[in-house]
């Protein structure tokens, strides 16, 4: 069984003239919690797009992994392909089921990999009955796991920025997957929901075993969650290493400086 | 003076004229190619009673009703958040008592007794006939379509095609055709259910498996012309279809069971309640399906079609499902109208009954099984009624006017319907906030 | 293989033969097809949605000008210069008609949506409904019968291509329809008024930060789309004669060619109608004439599956 659950090799992505990534590569150990930096516009949320099949980068190949040693190479497969095979993910704007309840909203990623079964929907059978009393139990659950148990009537847009992030968190979790992808998590919330986000996160792959690939832009909680980190600029790897090892590196606080008085909000 | 004209309040004064005076021009008299202005003119200038009280002519009768309209918003703009308080405290009892499941299910028999000894009630043979082929097998058509429309979010204006398809498969395995009926022999009507409801539902499938994948305004219009090309086909098929003749004698269903003996003739009531055994059937599982993880996903993938992905929702997989759906329901519908009238014209299937159809569902309410029923109850029995006794100056055909001036007007005024799904109504608040990715299904603007 | 390699060669012939013929009319229902397309394309550059009521502009326009020739032609017969004057001014109340009529459709039926910031599928219906209501209220103030134009030009052979007879008809909407084009594709290229067009297009939400008046363009571009679409239902009517049903066929068609060349560009709309025109008009060699209509689905359907964004690809931001 192969080591690593994400490999990227040599990936290019382009919109039109613009190179999005450029020669990418890079690989996700099984059970790590791997973060992608860089400064806005460098290529960050197109790789995760690309790694959840969103995308379909023009040159290079990423192949993922499973726990029972299945290969799967993403470009070319659609996005809801990708998720059942196991890769779950949240987005930089949360993007719930805004009309539905947060146990709703959880619920649709617990049934999703199911099989569909309109005629014993529609006559609400004994294997749909057991179903949904599966899916309601481990909705149960991950609301309790992420701490909204309490609000899981509550319409999920009228929740926090926090309390959305934990219910994306959920929701991923609802699928089975075998790494959850992370996109900017810290967005809008306030220090102290920052905190327990960062346990949450590690509980996540702690408790659960969920390999966590995360994009951030607060330094404070990638550095406290990151085992490995590759740093994007301009679509290009320009480093990878220990949080330690990013900290001393020239090209990082380079790419950071230079481009910080730049940088404009995507 | 322009100030003066500007002001919301005389704003509102010509807003409600105009509207009144279109209404006065929808209701008035005809027109023609030769006197092209006097149905215009005559709207205003007919002698009316007014209220039964003195004759005057319609125009002082519709400004009167102006005024009063007119009069009345304004006492609602002012006294208005007010006067909902109190309404809203009177109708908390019964409104919460409508959430409960039991009194739901309670409503609904007693809903269902009352269609049931409705026939002994209206005698009237008008009204018999209407009630099945206008009200009953509508209420069947509504439901469908308010699976593809409400529960997934398609605008389908083709539904008229598979209610052909259920229609025509109906005449060609009973031998009504002038092509070879299906199975070599002429079959009972009831075998014509299964084959229609699986033909239709297969066109459904090869119609949306391609289709779907297409943004929801380009949807709406490939079904708009699907449903035209079917009518072409209809029309022109001579050897298959009968063409504009129609097809042959449809024969009436009837059951040989044993003991068990029925005719289906040519009185509508033993229509009236096969239909309405239908009715039930359909209503209970498709409110099962919106229940149910199939539903959930039509929810999910109509609020966000990215984040449905992200989950493992195939959104093509399960539009294609509710386009089946939807057309099978459609397909048996067109059983039972073939079945019962004695032969069947291509000019029965026209876009006008697919828009008469999406009325029903938008008046009644998208996604909501209750709204729509009771929608198809109450707009056909309204257009029933003006054929039946039809005001001065009214010509069948002036149905349409209104029904496309109520799509107008509910879209402006009150686009959840009359009896909204609770879902639907805050995803529509949700979306006009901002908040959401409605839009990006229908318009494929994907970030 | 025998029999139907026989049976396009035998079609093949009668293409040969037919060839300019099929061609002249194609071309003129080409420049119809565009003038309707361009509508459509316009008021999705800016409003980003299908206008499903501009079939009835169409159709006003085709009433207006119907009128209009009635009360001028009655039963005399124009030639000449007084036949210009007269298509001059049938275009003109046709176009003024479709203009007055997409205002009032924008004001009612699009304004208030846009105002409370509804759902498109909102705008859709609305314009569903709008549709609707328009066409049945004509039917019911005019007639629900065809009438043909009164004619004000003799509709004789003007000359010949390759024996193919060019019509008197043919020419006025070969000339009609290029001086329309051509000025629109002027006017949004050059004027003011075009460039706001074309900012809206591009990004609304700049565009208004860039002092642009949002309502004012949209309600001028569906105008300039009304007007061209009235024009050409005047044109059509002139040839096919009018009916309150008239919008519903050649605006599904002039939508398929908006799609063919590109929605929301500008010049692929007017090379669409020009080339559905065509493949349409020489579909007829192949197939009987009552499924000339499947054909030009055929090719929406076909253009949407595979080609989504048309022969130019969909950007009026850039149009010209």
């Amino acid at each position: 069984m192969s080591e690593n659950i994400f490999e990227v090799r040599n990936v290019t992505l382009r919109f039109g003239g613009v190179v999005s990534l450029n020669d990418v590569s890079l690989e996700m150990r099984r059970g790590e919690i791997l973060a992608v930096i860089g400064p806005n516009g460098a290529g960050k949320t197109s790789l995760f797009n690309s790694l959840t099949g969103v995308y379909q980068p023009q040159e290079g190949s990423i192949t993922f992994t499973g726990r029972d040693g299945k290969a799967l190479s993403i470009i070319g497969q659609k996005a809801h392909r990708v998720a059942n095979a196991g890769v779950a993910r949240t987005f930089q704007a949360s993007r719930m089921f805004s009309a539905l309840t947060a146990f709703e909203n959880v619920k649709i990623g617990a049934e999703s990999h199911r099989g569909i079964g309109v005629l014993g929907a529609m006559v609400r059978g004994p294997r749909t009955r057991r179903g949904e009393k599966d899916s309601d139990a481990l909705t149960i659950e991950l609301l309790d796991f992420v701490g909204l148990r309490a609000k899981a009537n509550v319409i999920s847009a009228s929740l926090s920025y926090g309390d959305r992030r934990r219910l994306e968190i959920a929701r991923g979790l609802a699928t089975n997957p075998q790494v959850l992808l992370l996109d900017e998590p810290a967005a809008g919330t306030n220090p102290a929901e920052k905190i327990e986000l960062t346990e949450l996160i590690r509980k996540v792959r702690d408790v659960r075993g969920v390999s966590i690939l995360l994009i951030e832009h607060d330094m404070k909680l990638v550095m406290a969650l990151a085992e490995r980190l590759y740093v994007l600029n301009f679509g290009s790897v320009i480093a990878q290493g220990t949080p330690d090892e990013i900290r001393a590196n020239d090209a990082v606080i380079e790419a950071y400086l230079g481009s910080a008085a730049t940088a404009e909000e995507k | 003076m322009r100030a003066f004209l500007r002001r919301p309040i005389v704003r509102r004064f010509f807003m409600i004229g105009a509207a009144m005076a279109a209404l006065e021009v929808m209701t008035g008299p005809p027109g023609s190619t030769e006197a092209p202005t006097a149905g215009f003119a005559g709207s205003f200038t007919q002698p009316s009673p007014f209220f039964g009280l003195f004759s005057t002519v319609r125009w002082v009768v519709f400004l009167f009703l102006a005024v009063v309209i007119w009069a009345i918003v304004t006492l609602w703009s002012i006294q208005g958040a007010a006067i909902k308080r109190s309404v809203t405290t009177v109708t908390a009892v019964p409104r919460a008592a409508t959430q409960r499941k039991s009194v739901r299910r309670g409503l609904g028999v007693v809903l269902l007794i009352v269609a049931l000894i409705l026939p002994h009630v209206i005698t009237d043979p008008f009204w018999q006939a209407a009630m099945v082929e206008q009200i009953a097998v509508y209420v069947l058509l509504a439901m469908g379509l308010n699976v593809v429309v409400g529960f997934a979010g398609l605008l389908d204006l083709g539904f008229v095609a598979f209610y052909a398809i259920g229609a025509y498969t109906t005449a060609w395995v009973t031998g009504a055709l002038p092509t070879p009926p299906l199975f070599g022999v002429d079959l009972n009507p009831f075998f014509a259910i299964p084959i229609a409801i699986a033909i239709a539902m297969l066109s459904g499938v090869l119609l949306g498996a391609p289709t779907l994948r297409l943004r929801g305004d380009y949807l709406a219009i490939v079904t708009l012309g699907f449903g035209e090309i079917i009518t072409i086909f209809a029309n022109n098929l001579y050897g298959i279809t009968g063409g504009s003749q129609g097809t042959g004698v449809i024969p009436h269903p009837s059951i040989d069971l044993g003991p068990l003996h029925y005719v289906w003739g040519l009185t509508p009531v033993p229509y009236y309640y096969l239909t309405i055994v239908f009715v039930v059937i359909f209503l209970i599982a498709f409110s099962l399906l919106e229940h149910s993880r199939v539903g959930r996903a039509w929810t999910a993938i109509r609020e966000d079609e990215v984040a449905a992905e992200s989950v493992g929702i195939n959104p093509l997989k399960y539009k294609v499902m509710a386009f089946a759906i939807g057309a099978s329901t459609a397909g048996f519908a067109g059983v039972v109208t073939a079945s019962q009238s004695n032969n069947i014209f291509p000019s029965s299937f026209t876009l006008f009954f697919s828009i008469n159809i999406l009325v029903l569902v938008i008046f009644g309410g998208m996604g909501s099984i209750a709204g729509v029923v009771l929608g198809a109850v109450l707009i056909q029995t309204v257009s029933m009624y003006l054929l039946h006794s039809p005001p001065a100056g009214y010509q069948s055909a002036d149905l349409y006017i209104y029904l496309g001036a109520l799509l107008i007007l509910m879209m402006i005024f009150r686009p959840v319907g009359v009896l909204p799904s609770r879902r639907r109504k805050r995803e529509i608040g949700l979306a006009e906030s901002g908040e959401g990715h409605m839009d990006e299904v229908l318009t494929g603007d994907t970030p | 293989m025998g029999a139907f390699g026989h049976y396009l060669a035998s079609h093949f012939t009668t293409l040969q033969k037919e060839f300019w013929y099929l061609l002249v009319g194609g071309v003129a229902n080409g420049f119809l097809y565009g003038m309707v397309a361009v509508g459509y394309t316009l008021v999705y550059g800016v409003l980003r949605l299908i206008n499903f009521a501009h079939s009835e502009i169409f159709m006003s326009g085709g009433f207006a000008g119907y009128f209009l020739m009635k009360a001028l032609v009655g039963t005399t017969v124009p030639s000449g210069l007084s036949s210009i004057g007269l298509i001059g001014l049938g275009i003109v109340a046709g176009g003024l008609v479709g203009a007055l009529v997409a205002t009032a459709l924008e004001r009612v039926a699009y304004r208030p949506l846009r105002k409370r910031n509804a759902p498109k599928l909102a705008y859709l219906i609305s314009a569903i409904g709008a549709s609707y209501f328009m066409f049945n209220l004509a039917g019911k103030e005019f007639g629900r019968y065809s009438v043909s134009v009164p004619q004000p030009y003799i509709n004789h052979a003007v000359f010949h291509v390759f024996g193919a007879p060019v019509l008197m008809y043919d020419i006025i909407i070969f000339v009609s329809g290029l001086i329309m084009l051509f000025a629109l594709d002027r006017i949004v290229a050059t004027t003011k008024l075009g460039r706001s067009v074309r900012a809206v297009a591009q990004d609304a939400e700049t565009a208004s930060l860039m002092g642009v008046n949002i309502d004012r363009t949209i309600a001028l571009t569906f105008v300039i789309g009304g007007a061209l679409g009235g024009a050409a239902g005047f044109l059509f009517g002139l040839g096919t004669g009018v009916v309150y049903t008239m919008g519903f066929t050649p605006a599904l068609k002039a939508f398929t060619a908006a799609v063919l060349g590109g929605i929301g560009n500008l010049r692929g709309a007017m090379i669409g109608g020009l080339l559905l025109g065509i493949v349409e008009s020489l579909s007829v060699v192949f197939v009987q004439a009552a499924y000339i209509d499947v054909v030009a689905f055929g090719i929406l359907v076909a253009v949407l599956l595979f080609r989504p964004t048309g022969i130019l690809g969909e950007r009026l931001g850039r149009a010209a």
